[in-house]
């Protein structure tokens, strides 16, 4: 890699989210194309101002690719490569978490949650893991389910232990 | 009804009688501020049972001493995770977060504990002084006046937060859009939903919250194995003496404490402005009169009693209109009126004139909530700050399994976590990036309050745009808008064009 090239800023990542604001902006005046003008006032005003400064940016951004000044590398945006796969695994696991807590309820995913977080991001040894994990889960479950009557989503564990007391 | 020093007294000696509901109201507070998801007006909703069966002036200190307490607890988190617990604290996360990364979360929390109390001490008890004065400042402030207020909140949010203003501006305004999705105002026909039920009520807040400030932030730093720059070994364990010593040394920023909670307060007298906005009004005030405004963001003190007491500030404010005029400031304010209302206290005047024992006993019940925290708040700050040696690999977990859940409580729709989750992607994109998560989240609360305000003036208008240039209040905050987008420009041009004389001059004489 030359100097040169190093010495360029890489905006690739800097371009999402204008681009995507830029996206939900025709999006939201296509949704209220119908409506009458009173309606549509505020929104296309909104929608109006965000592509302007959209424009603006993109204005700067070809400007400096231009001059060489910016490269459309990703630069750092993911983070060191050594832990990507872990902090990928673990990114997964939120989802996948989000996923089971209508089915299983509160205790038992956050239970499943961290233990597997806790392994996939390197925490050992892997039966430590799993009883901060359990432990972590219960104390949760008593504070904000039991003690504060938080409407948590339910689940086995949560319906057993309300059978049960 | 004439009120006497004698009198004050009295409401004093009887607030203090309180303190045995006042003491556990402050660690709810505490914890409803310090959690994501579990703001004042959740925690007393989740409690209202509780404050039905008491008396009505148990239930109102109760209700205040918890709201004061959230409001300090919101700064907790925002310091030691980069995570403000309210939307109010969002402004302390600029300059606390780095003191914790320098390894300076003591100090920060130090700082941050007695800003808040005597931020939330010198508003109440200024209020007590002047609050029929104060109620009068609502009567000012229109539709107009308020969309300019918030349109000159969020460029203020914008060019601070950001170290590129556009950038900070694209955040700002796409988090309007984004606030401004959902049911219309006049016809109530969904917008920008992209046809999902869950969002014809609009982007729920507190996933908002919880995913750009918590999610973002954990996933951000699992980057790194710790919090602190270098690692733990720089937080060593802090003694006693060293936590007094930090807690006496914040005092030493009394003024600027003393004259942001004053603009909290005003700022919380206006009906939907807000502890965020009051937060980083004061932020960039302090930074502006500031004789080193290069450091804010770097992790300085003031970068966090600023906003810290303006936060604490507003608590007072939002208040007032709700006991002079019968107009809630804020949502904790509603739901207090929800309470006074099942009691059949009266609001507005009549309050001052058939219960001013009561109007004024809820102010006098602040002061003395924010005095006993002092006892009851400062003794934590030396094991709080140990927070920041726990390996970021059990802390990002944490905050994802206990704040996502979080979002599922307003509405009890697992709908919600999703929108958290969305929100985290968007948050770690804007982080990494350079768009301050603040700035987005500040214009998702501002969105439907600002369209609600400019559809008003709107309407009232005739549909005629000039309205919103028609008064003279409105014409002032117009020109400190544009100042505040055009002046750190002109500032930077004259710094860098100084500094090009200096090296010139620089290499004429080295010649």
């Amino acid at each position: 890699m030359t100097e040169a090239t190093n010495r360029k800023k890489a905006i690739g990542a800097d371009l999402i989210i204008p681009l995507a604001g830029a996206a939900y902006a025709v999006y939201y005046v296509w949704s209220v194309r119908d409506f009458p003008i009173e309606a549509q006032m505020s929104g296309m005003i909104l929608a109006g101002m965000l592509l302007f400064l959209v424009l603006l940016y993109l204005v700067r951004i070809g400007v400096g690719l231009a001059a060489g000044r910016y490269g459309m590398g990703l630069g750092d945006f993911l983070g060191p490569k050594e832990t990507r796969v872990s902090r990928g695994l673990f990114f997964v696991l939120v989802l996948a978490s989000v996923y089971a807590i209508g089915h299983f309820g509160f205790t038992l995913t956050t239970f499943g949650f961290l233990a597997l977080s806790f392994v996939v991001l390197g925490i050992r040894p892997v039966g430590r893991a799993i009883l901060v994990a359990a432990i972590a889960a219960l104390v949760g479950w008593l504070f904000f389910v039991v003690l504060l009557g938080t409407r948590f989503p339910m689940g086995p564990f949560e319906q057993l232990m309300q059978a049960v007391f | 009804m004439d009120f006497s020093l004698g009198s004050f007294a009295d409401l004093f000696a009887h607030a203090f009688s309180l303190w045995w509901i006042i003491i556990p109201a402050i660690f709810v507070g505490i914890i409803a501020g310090a959690v994501p998801g579990f703001a004042a007006h959740n925690t007393i909703i989740i409690l209202l049972p509780l404050t039905l069966a008491f008396n009505v002036e148990v239930a109102l200190t109760f209700m205040v001493a918890l709201y004061c307490a959230s409001h300090l607890g919101g700064g907790i988190p925002a310091i030691l995770v980069n995570i403000p617990g309210t939307g109010g604290a969002a402004a302390t996360t600029l300059d606390g977060y780095q003191m914790t990364k320098k390894g300076l979360a003591v100090r920060a929390l130090a700082v941050s504990f007695v800003a808040s109390v005597l931020g939330g001490l010198i508003s109440s008890l200024i209020t007590l002084v002047a609050l029929p004065a104060l109620s009068q400042v609502g009567y000012y402030v229109h539709s107009v006046e308020m969309v300019v207020i918030m349109l000159f909140g969020l460029a203020l949010i914008a060019s601070i937060a950001a170290k590129d203003m556009l950038k900070g501006l694209i955040a700002g305004v796409l988090g309007l859009l984004l606030g401004a999705m959902g049911a219309d105002h006049i016809y109530a026909t969904p917008r920008g939903t992209f046809g999902i039920l869950e969002l014809f009520d609009g982007i729920p807040l507190v996933p908002a919250l919880i995913g750009l400030f918590a999610v973002s932030e954990a996933l951000v730093m699992l980057e790194e194995k710790s919090i602190v720059e270098g690692g733990t070994a720089n937080v060593g364990k802090v003694t006693w003496g060293e936590t007094f010593h930090e807690i006496f040394g914040a005092f030493r920023h009394w003024w600027n404490i003393t004259w942001t909670s004053i603009l909290g307060l005003l700022i919380g007298v206006l009906p939907g402005a807000g502890a965020s906005i009051a937060a980083f009004v004061a932020y960039q005030q302090t930074q502006f009169f500031s004789k080193h405004p290069e450091r804010f963001g770097t992790g300085i003190p003031e970068g966090v009693s600023a906003p810290e007491s303006a936060n604490n500030g507003v608590t007072t404010g939002t208040l007032v209109p709700l006991l002079a005029i019968g107009v809630p400031g804020g949502s904790t304010a509603a739901v207090m009126m929800i309470v006074l209302q099942f009691h059949g206290v009266p609001f507005g005047p009549r309050l001052f004139v058939e219960q001013p024992q009561l109007a004024y006993g809820v102010i006098v019940s602040m002061a003395v909530s924010y005095i006993l925290m002092i006892f009851t708040i400062f003794p934590m700050v030396k094991y709080m700050s140990r927070i920041t040696v726990i390996s970021t690999l059990y802390l990002a977990p944490f905050i994802c399994a206990f704040t996502l859940v979080g979002a599922f409580v307003p509405r009890g729709f697992l709908f919600d976590i999703g929108i958290a989750l969305a929100f985290g992607v968007l948050g770690f994109v804007a982080r990494k990036t350079g768009y301050h998560v603040a700035a987005i989240l500040i214009g998702v609360i501002l969105g439907p309050l600002i369209e609600k305000s400019f559809l008003l003036a709107m309407r009232i208008s005739g549909n005629d745009p000039m309205v919103m240039f028609s008064s003279t209040i409105g014409n002032i905050l117009w020109v400190m808008l544009v100042a505040t987008l055009v002046l750190p420009y002109v500032f930077k041009w004259r710094r860098e064009r100084r500094a090009g004389l200096e090296h010139d001059r620089l290499v004429e004489s080295e010649g």
